[in-house]
C-alpha cells in the first residue's frame, strides 16, 4: 500500500481540517504574522540600503513563526495515537491488514499535513519580508524554512512517540509540551556555562546538545548573537548541526514509536497495586533506603483540618506524590546552587545581573512548563472523569473545592520557587547590597506564579476536557508573556519606549529582569506597576473561576 | 400513590428544557426499605427524575422530597440523606481504592477514626475489601461498580439512588450485584434503581415505575403493574400434528373476541391467541377442539414478564403520541 492510498492519512487530515477550531488555528498565526510585518513595515518611501530594517522585520517574523510552531505542532500529533488507543480504534487498526509501519506513516503524514499548514500559510508574509530587500533567498529565507520544517518534523515524531507510551490525552499533551520546551530551551543551558573554555570533550558535547534546539540555529540565520552569549558570536555551522541532529532524532523517535506500535502494546497486565506494607521485611527495608517517602506505602486517612480536595489532587496527580516533589525540589535546588557556585568560583566574569537573569529565566521557564500542566486539568478533569457529579453530591462548598484545588498547585509551585532560593541567598551573602533587588525579584516571581496558576485554572473552568484546556492554557500563558516579549523585541520600531513599557507591565519576567538591571530591560521602570497589573489580573481570573464554579454547582 | 411511611415523594414533578418536556407531572411515593425499579427507554426522563431527587436539577413545577427534606430547597440535607451512584464511575488516576474511599469519606466530613471503620464496613458489605490496594483506574467494570456502591454507602444514607448499576456487567457479576442490592434493602436502605436489564429488576424490585416520554405510565408492585397492563391474556395451544393447525384456527376463531389476534407458528406446532375471555369460556374452547378431533398436547396461558409489560406500555405510549401528532396535524390542516 503506497502512502498516497493510506486511508489513515486521509482520515487524520480530513477530520482535522473539518473542525472549525483548526481553521482558527491556521488563520490566527497567519493574521498575527501579517500584522507584525505590517507594524514593522517602513512608513516612509525610503528603503535603507544597509538592509537592517528588513532584517528587523525578518527577525520578528522568524521568531513569531518559531513560536507558532512550538505552540501548535505538539498539540495535534500528541493526541493522535493515545486517543485512538483509549477509544479502542487503534486495536481495530492493528487487527486490520494495515501494518504498524503503514499506521505510523499514515499518522505521521496526516499530522504533518496539518501542522505544516502554518508554515505554508506564512509564505506570503515571508515573501513580503524578502520584497523589502536585505535578506537573501537561500542564505536567510530558505535556511529558515528548512530549519523550521525540520523542527516541525522533529516535534511531530516526538509527539507521536509520547502519544504511544502515555495512557491518556492530557498526560500525552503535558509530556509532549514539556519535552519540546526542554529540547528547545533547556538544551541551550549547558553551553552557556562552558563557552569560552578551552576545547575539549565537555565543550564539544555542550555545543552539540545546544544544537538540539532550533533557537541557536534560527538566531544564527538571523545574524544575531547567540542566546546568552558573552560578547561572542558562537561558532558558525549551528543550523547545519541542528539539521543533522533533527533528522537523527526524528528517525530515532520514529524507530522507537514503531517498536511500540504493534498488537502487543495492549498486552499489559493491570497493575495489581502491590503495597510496601505487604512486602517482605527485606523488601520494605530496601524501599526505605531508595525512597525517602515510599509512594507504595499505605497512606493514612485525610486529617480533620486538611482540605480533602487538596489531598486528592496531590494523590491523583502522577507526579504529585511526595517522593516526586522531593526529587523535583532537590533538582531545582541543585541547579540553583550550581549556577551560583559556577559564578562565584570565578570561572566566568558574570555580574550578579547575569546570574540573576539566568535564574529568573529558568524559574519562569519552570513556571511556564509546570503550571498549565498542573492547573489546566483542575476543573476540566473533574468534568471529564465524571468526578464533578460526585463532588457536587458531597457537602463540600464550591469555595472549599476551589481552594483545595488551587492550593494543591500553589504548594507545588511554592516548593519549586523555594528550591531556587538558595541561589539568591548566596548572591545576597556575597553582595548584601542586592538584598532589596532580590526581594523585588521574588515578589515578581511569586506574583507571576499566581497569575500563571489562576489563568490556567480559569481556562480549565471553561472546558469539559483536559486536553484542549491544557493546549489553551499553554497558548494563553505563552501569548501573554511571549507576546509581550515580541513587543519588547520590536522596541526600537514601531514600538516606542512607552508602548513597550506598557506591554511589559503584565510580564513578571520582564519586571524581574528590569529590577536586576539586565541589558535592554534596565531602561524600563516596571515596579510596582507590574505587581499591581499581575495582582489585579490574578484576582480577575479568580473572580471568573468563582463565577464558573457557582454556575457548575447550581442545580440545572 | 401516597403512603404515610413514604421516604421518597414526588408530587406533580415537571421539568421542561425550552420546548422539550423531560418530565411531565410525575407523582409517586416510595415506602422505606423498598426497592423501586425505574424503567424507561433512552431519553424517557429517568435521569432527569434522579437529578431532581439528588438536587442537581430544579423542577419547573411540582416538588420532590426525601425523608421530609425538600430536594430543591434543602440541598445540603439531601446530600446527607442520599447516596447517588451516577452511570459514570468518576475515576481519579493514581489513587488506590482505599484512598479513593477515604477522600469521599473526608468530603462527607466523617471523622477520621469513624471513617476508617466505615470504609472497612462498606468494603465488606460490597465485597470489595480484597481490592483496597488496587489502583482505581485498573479495576474491571464489575469491580468499579462495587467500589461505586461502597462510595455511595460511605455516609450511611437513608436512600440509595443507583443509575444503571448492572450496566455492562457479565451474568455472574449481575447476579452478585442483585444479591448486593437485596442485602442493602435488608439493611433498611431504600433503593431507587434504574436499569435496562428488566429480568434483573423484576427479581429484586418491590415497586416498579415505567416512564416514557417524561410521563409515568405505570407505578406499583410488579404484579399490580402487570395486571394493569396485561388485561388481555395470551393462550398457547400446542398441537401434536402440525397438519391440524388450520382446523385449530377455524375452531378457535369464532369463539374468541372479534379483535383477538390468532397467530400460528408451524415450526413449533403452536397456535396462540389473545383474549379477555374468562376461564369457563376458555375451557369451552378446549372442549370444542377435542370434540373436533384435534390432538392437543398443551393448552396453557402464557405468563407475561416485565419485558412484555414494558414493551406493551412503550408501544401504547408510542401510539398515543402518534394519535396526538395526527390530531395536531389535522387541526393545523383545518385551520388552513
Amino acid at each position: 500500500m503506497t502512502n498516497y492510498s493510506n486511508p489513515i492519512i486521509e482520515r487524520e487530515l480530513i477530520t482535522a481540517l473539518r473542525k472549525p477550531r483548526s481553521l482558527a488555528m491556521q488563520l490566527a498565526p497567519a493574521v498575527v504574522l501579517a500584522l507584525l510585518i505590517l507594524m514593522r513595515w517602513p512608513t516612509d518611501s525610503q528603503v535603507g540600503l544597509s538592509g537592517l530594517r528588513a532584517l528587523d522585520v525578518f527577525r520578528l517574523f522568524a521568531y513569531g513563526l518559531l513560536g507558532t510552531i512550538l505552540l501548535l505542532v505538539p498539540a495535534f500529533p500528541a493526541m493522535s495515537i493515545v486517543r485512538e488507543k483509549n477509544q479502542g480504534t487503534l486495536a481495530l487498526l492493528l487487527n486490520s491488514p494495515l501494518s504498524g509501519h503503514a499506521i505510523y506513516l499514515g499518522k505521521l503524514f496526516g499530522s504533518l499535513g496539518f501542522v505544516f499548514l502554518p508554515l505554508i500559510i506564512s509564505l506570503p508574509a515571508a515573501a513580503a519580508c524578502y520584497a523589502m530587500g536585505g535578506i537573501s533567498l537561500t542564505g536567510d529565507l530558505l535556511a529558515l524554512y528548512v530549519v523550521l520544517s525540520l523542527a516541525t518534523i522533529q516535534y511531530t515524531t516526538l509527539a507521536l512517540l509520547v502519544s504511544t507510551i502515555t495512557t491518556n490525552a492530557d498526560s500525552a499533551l503535558r509530556l509532549t509540551y514539556g519535552s519540546v520546551l526542554a529540547m528547545c530551551v533547556l538544551c541551550v543551558g549547558p553551553y552557556q556555562f562552558v563557552q569560552g573554555w578551552s576545547p575539549g570533550l565537555i565543550l564539544t558535547v555542550s555545543e552539540w546538545i545546544r544544537c538540539l534546539s532550533p533557537i541557536p540555529a534560527v538566531m544564527e540565520i538571523l545574524e544575531q548573537r547567540d542566546l546568552g552569549a558573552q560578547g561572542l558570536i558562537s561558532a558558525s555551522g549551528t543550523p547545519l548541526r541542528y539539521c543533522s541532529l533533527a533528522v537523527l532524532t526524528a528517525i530515532g523517535f520514529a524507530v522507537f514509536t514503531l517498536r511500540n506500535l504493534k498488537q502487543t502494546m495492549f498486552d499489559r497486565p493491570r497493575p495489581q497495586g502491590v503495597i510496601t506494607d505487604d512486602r517482605s521485611q527485606v523488601g520494605q527495608w530496601v524501599r526505605r533506603g531508595v525512597f525517602l517517602v515510599d509512594p507504595q506505602r499505605r497512606k493514612t486517612s485525610i486529617g480533620p483540618l486538611t482540605n480533602p480536595v487538596m489531598v486528592k489532587e496531590f494523590r491523583s496527580r502522577r507526579f504529585g506524590r511526595v517522593h516526586w516533589l522531593i526529587r523535583l525540589v532537590a533538582f531545582c535546588a541543585m541547579i540553583s546552587l550550581g549556577l551560583t557556585w559556577l559564578a562565584t568560583t570565578g570561572t566566568f566574569a558574570w555580574g550578579p545581573e547575569t546570574i540573576g537573569g539566568i535564574m529568573v529565566v529558568l524559574q519562569i521557564a519552570l513556571v511556564v512548563v509546570f503550571t498549565p500542566s498542573l492547573a489546566a486539568g483542575l476543573f476540566s478533569g473533574e468534568h471529564e472523569s465524571g468526578g464533578w457529579t460526585l463532588l457536587r453530591m458531597t457537602p463540600l462548598s464550591p469555595g472549599r473545592i476551589m481552594r483545595g484545588k488551587l492550593i494543591s498547585v500553589l504548594w507545588t509551585l511554592a516548593l519549586l520557587l523555594l528550591a531556587t532560593l538558595p541561589g539568591y541567598a548566596v548572591m545576597i551573602w556575597i553582595q548584601p547590597i542586592l538584598t532589596q533587588q532580590i526581594c523585588y525579584v521574588l515578589v515578581c516571581l511569586v506574583l507571576g506564579s499566581l497569575f500563571a496558576l489562576t489563568l490556567s485554572a480559569m481556562v480549565s473552568s471553561f472546558f469539559k476536557r483536559t486536553a484542549p484546556a491544557t493546549i489553551v492554557a499553554y497558548a494563553a500563558l505563552v501569548l501573554v508573556w511571549g507576546g509581550t516579549m515580541l513587543v519588547w523585541l520590536a522596541r526600537d520600531a514601531p514600538f516606542g519606549h512607552e508602548t513597550v513599557a506598557t506591554a511589559l507591565v503584565i510580564n513578571p519576567m520582564a519586571a524581574a529582569l528590569s529590577v536586576l538591571d539586565v541589558a535592554n530591560f534596565g531602561d524600563y521602570e516596571l515596579i510596582p506597576s507590574a505587581w499591581w497589573a499581575t495582582g489585579i489580573l490574578s484576582i480577575l481570573c479568580l473572580v471568573v473561576i468563582t463565577v464558573q464554579l457557582a454556575r457548575f454547582t447550581r442545580p440545572q | 400513590m401516597r403512603n404515610d411511611d413514604a421516604v421518597v415523594i414526588t408530587d406533580g414533578l415537571t421539568k421542561r428544557y425550552g420546548d422539550l418536556t423531560a418530565l411531565d407531572g410525575l407523582t409517586m411515593s416510595l415506602p422505606r426499605g423498598k426497592i423501586l425499579g425505574v424503567i424507561g427507554p433512552n431519553g424517557a426522563g429517568k435521569t432527569t427524575m434522579i437529578k431532581i431527587l439528588v438536587g442537581q436539577a430544579r423542577p419547573t413545577s411540582g416538588r420532590a422530597s426525601i425523608a421530609g427534606a425538600d430536594c430543591e430547597r434543602e440541598a445540603k440535607r439531601i446530600k446527607h440523606l442520599v447516596g447517588y451512584m451516577p452511570d459514570v464511575f468518576g475515576s481519579y488516576d493514581n489513587m488506590r481504592v482505599r484512598e479513593y474511599l477515604d477522600f469521599f469519606g473526608a468530603a462527607f466530613q466523617i471523622p477520621r477514626s469513624e471513617r476508617v471503620k466505615r470504609i472497612d464496613e462498606v468494603m465488606d458489605t460490597t465485597g470489595s475489601a480484597y481490592m483496597q490496594d488496587r489502583f482505581v483506574e485498573s479495576l474491571s467494570h464489575g469491580m468499579k461498580q462495587r467500589v461505586a456502591i461502597a462510595r455511595t454507602m460511605l455516609h450511611d444514607p437513608e436512600v440509595l439512588i443507583l443509575d444503571e448499576p448492572a450496566n455492562g456487567l457479565d451474568p455472574v457479576a449481575r447476579v452478585e450485584m442483585r444479591d448486593l442490592l437485596l442485602r442493602l434493602a435488608e439493611l433498611g436502605k431504600t433503593l431507587i434503581v434504574t436499569s435496562h436489564i428488566l429480568p434483573e429488576l423484576s427479581r429484586i424490585c418491590d415497586q416498579v415505575a415505567i416512564i416514557t416520554h417524561g410521563k409515568l405510565r405505570a407505578y406499583g408492585s410488579l404484579e399490580e403493574v402487570m395486571r394493569k397492563v396485561t388485561q388481555r391474556r395470551t393462550v398457547e395451544i400446542q398441537l401434536v400434528d402440525v397438519a391440524q393447525m388450520d382446523a385449530t384456527v377455524a375452531a378457535v376463531q369464532p369463539r374468541v373476541d372479534v379483535d383477538a389476534e390468532v397467530t400460528t407458528s408451524p415450526a413449533e406446532s403452536v397456535v396462540r391467541f389473545t383474549t379477555n375471555l374468562p376461564e369457563q369460556e376458555l375451557s369451552a374452547i378446549l372442549a370444542a377442539l377435542i370434540e373436533a378431533g384435534i390432538v392437543v398436547s398443551q393448552f396453557r396461558e402464557l405468563q407475561q414478564d416485565l419485558e412484555d409489560t414494558f414493551l406493551s406500555i412503550t408501544r401504547e405510549a408510542q401510539e398515543e403520541r402518534q394519535r396526538e401528532a395526527d390530531m395536531a396535524a389535522a387541526a393545523a390542516d383545518s385551520d388552513r
